[in-house]
């Protein structure tokens, strides 16, 4: 702990700028002086391991908009502070040497809903930028959560992102999985018409270098589908 | 996991009805407890009525035929936002009893599309317009609250319409954005038309949606 | 001798309309509680099953493997099922709600107090927990038959069974 404090210390102006900005900010959304403190030691805590402050600034803010009790709020800032910790590991493992806070974010988030560190890893290589790494963790998290088994999920963004499809067709994954879903399909299903070469030709018979499939109502048998 | 209420491993399997299993005591009379509550709740269940065949059956005889093709399957897909009919449960099906009207379709939103509330961000090229919308009739105020209102519930006021539909446009950057509704200035409801609900860390929910450049697609 | 799905699906397709009675009956019968314990009332659960299977029928010449028609059918009514409870939550405040649904019929029948008070706590599960715990615990489903009726894996169904036993644990009151 007391390395930590004197790490802290010796951090860059620019850390404790961020945090004296932090302080503001969470004063003038209304946040009691207690709490703002205990956000403050996290944050300060956090920022020598190298994650950035605003977002947990913001997440403070959030639980206080939703009427969140303060020692829930600290419980999930402090959360959130470590899944950035290591969301930022995973991310420079996967060769961004500085990545900005959309990008641990963005990342944190992904793994927060099941992505795995390597997995995390797989996309910000294929990025290859911060430009692209954060909406394609954005879309692996979010296909992840609509049902995608988290692997499939990155295994399409890591495929768009390699065929170099534009990023608005990656961006467009999330709403066309959502479509998919209200006509009926299983995340299954979805998964292997959303990967155009995978090799299910028993579910969907579908093949051709299209990445964005025909809206198409159920059909396939759930026996021939893929299990994630 | 929740303040020691969770199952141990154990007891999941144990619930799971696999053999030789050994949970806890405590753990075990409250799983007990459960599948009791469960079995008594299940058979409490009436079936559904068998009225509901007969009433299948007339909108199948309306339709002749099964719709053939893609056509039929387009047809079904195209209708997402049809009327629904609620039949009156009685052998007679006469005359349907009432019309209810399902969520007011949404055509894709793009650029443009509904005129925008002055707020910034200001529209340029990685902005799009997105439109929120929330059934609610019996609310008094409706709002967006979210990652790119910083959580301010006063931010992005919806209009009630008819129907007791609430709608805003709003423009966002492109990306993945996360909020809720807020009801009455007290309640936060999640919006079910959004690409996918994730633990907000605090024991809520968040709606998350990705929006593209050509704006987002909504059934 | 009971015609098999595959059979009264091409009978059906073939023309003969009223052959598709069988297959409502049937799987209104095995997918019934399924609707009430997801959607909780009554007449939208009926509604939610009526709107499947009319949907079922126009789409029927896509179902691939007709001999699998209940799967593909369920797939359908899953999906009502959710946009319907999805629908609702807009509109009905369940933390305001004493007995889910006010489905006026079965506060006649007097249910016990217990069963209201797990279809409330059903209510406040997320619509994937719940339909999975109702799958296991109320149908009795394997987690293999799960898997094949969702389309999800057997480890995700577990885990949202597990999640959703704990969630009720919590919401019912713990140790007895």
């Amino acid at each position: 702990m007391r390395r930590l404090v004197v790490a802290a210390l010796l951090a860059a102006p620019a850390a404790l700028a961020a945090q004296a900005s932090i302080e503001g900010r969470l004063i003038a959304r209304g946040l009691p002086a207690d709490l703002v403190q205990q956000v403050q030691r996290i944050a300060t805590e956090a920022a020598a391991r190298g994650v950035p402050s605003a977002p947990l600034a913001d997440k403070a803010i959030e639980g206080w908009a939703k009427h969140v009790p303060p020692a829930r709020i600290v419980s999930g800032v402090q959360l959130f502070a470590g899944r950035m910790a290591d969301a930022g590991a995973a991310v420079r493992s996967g060769g961004l040497s500085n990545p900005p806070g959309n990008v641990i974010v963005a990342a944190a988030e992904a793994m927060g809903g099941g992505l795995a560190a390597d997995e995390v890893r797989s996309v910000v290589r294929a990025a290859g930028s911060a430009e692209e790494a954060a909406p394609g963790l954005s879309v692996a998290a979010s296909l992840t959560a609509q049902g995608l088994a988290s692997k499939q999920a990155v295994s399409i963004v890591v495929d768009a992102m390699q065929r170099r499809r534009p990023m608005s067709q990656l961006l467009d994954l999330p709403s066309v999985a959502r479509s998919m879903h209200d006509q009926g399909m299983s995340a299954g299903e979805i998964g292997s018409q959303l990967l155009p070469h995978h090799g299910d030709e028993g579910a969907t018979g579908r093949h051709g270098d299209r990445d964005r499939p025909n809206n198409v109502p159920p059909g396939p048998d759930p026996a021939g589908a893929v299990r994630p | 996991m929740t303040d020691g209420r969770a199952f141990g491993p154990e007891t999941q399997r144990y619930l799971d009805g696999e053999p030789s299993t050994a949970p806890a005591a405590g753990d075990r009379a409250s799983a007990d407890r459960l599948v009791g509550l469960v079995r008594s709740y299940a058979e409490s269940l009436t079936p559904v009525d068998p009225a509901l065949d007969e009433a299948v059956m007339a909108a199948v005889r309306r339709r002749g035929a099964v719709p053939q093709g893609r056509a039929g399957a387009w047809h079904w897909l195209v209708t997402s936002h049809r009327v629904a009919v609620r039949p009156v449960w009685v052998a007679a099906l006469a005359a349907a009893a009432a019309l209810v009207v399902w969520l007011v379709p949404r055509a894709p939103v793009g650029r443009g599309g509904e005129r925008p509330l002055a707020l910034a961000p200001a529209a340029g090229p990685d902005t799009v317009f997105v439109r929120f919308e929330l059934v609610a009739p019996e609310a008094r105020t409706v709002a967006v609250a979210g990652s790119f209102t910083g959580w301010r519930t006063d931010a992005l006021p919806m209009v009630r319409g008819a129907n007791g539909l609430w709608s805003v446009t709003v423009p966002l950057p492109i990306g993945e954005h996360r909020y809720e509704f807020v009801v009455d200035q007290t309640r936060w409801v999640p919006d079910p038309t959004a690409h996918a609900q994730v633990d907000d860390g605090f024991g809520g929910r968040n709606s998350v949606i990705v929006v593209g450049p050509k704006g987002l697609v909504r059934s | 001798m009971e015609p098999s799905d595959g059979t009264l699906v091409r009978r059906v397709l073939d023309g003969d309309v009223e052959q598709y009675r069988f297959l409502v009956e049937r799987y209104r019968a095995q997918f019934g509680r399924y609707a009430l314990s997801v959607v909780g009332d009554r007449d939208a659960a009926q509604d939610a099953m009526q709107e499947a299977f009319i949907r079922a029928f126009d789409a029927l010449a896509s179902c691939r493997k007709p001999d699998r028609f209940g799967a593909w059918f369920f797939r359908i009514l899953a999906n009502q099922c959710r946009n319907l409870v999805a629908r609702r939550r807009d509109v009905v405040d369940l933390d305001a709600m004493d007995l889910p649904g006010g489905d006026r019929a079965d506060a006649a029948t007097e249910r016990s107090e217990l069963a209201v008070s797990l279809e409330t706590a059903l209510a406040r599960l997320t619509p994937e927990q719940r339909e999975a715990f109702v799958m296991k615990h109320v149908d009795g489903r394997s987690y293999e038959e799960m898997a094949e009726l969702l389309g999800v894996g057997t480890d995700a169904l577990k885990m949202r069974v597990y999640r959703a036993r704990d969630a009720l644990r919590e919401m019912l009151g713990g140790t007895p």
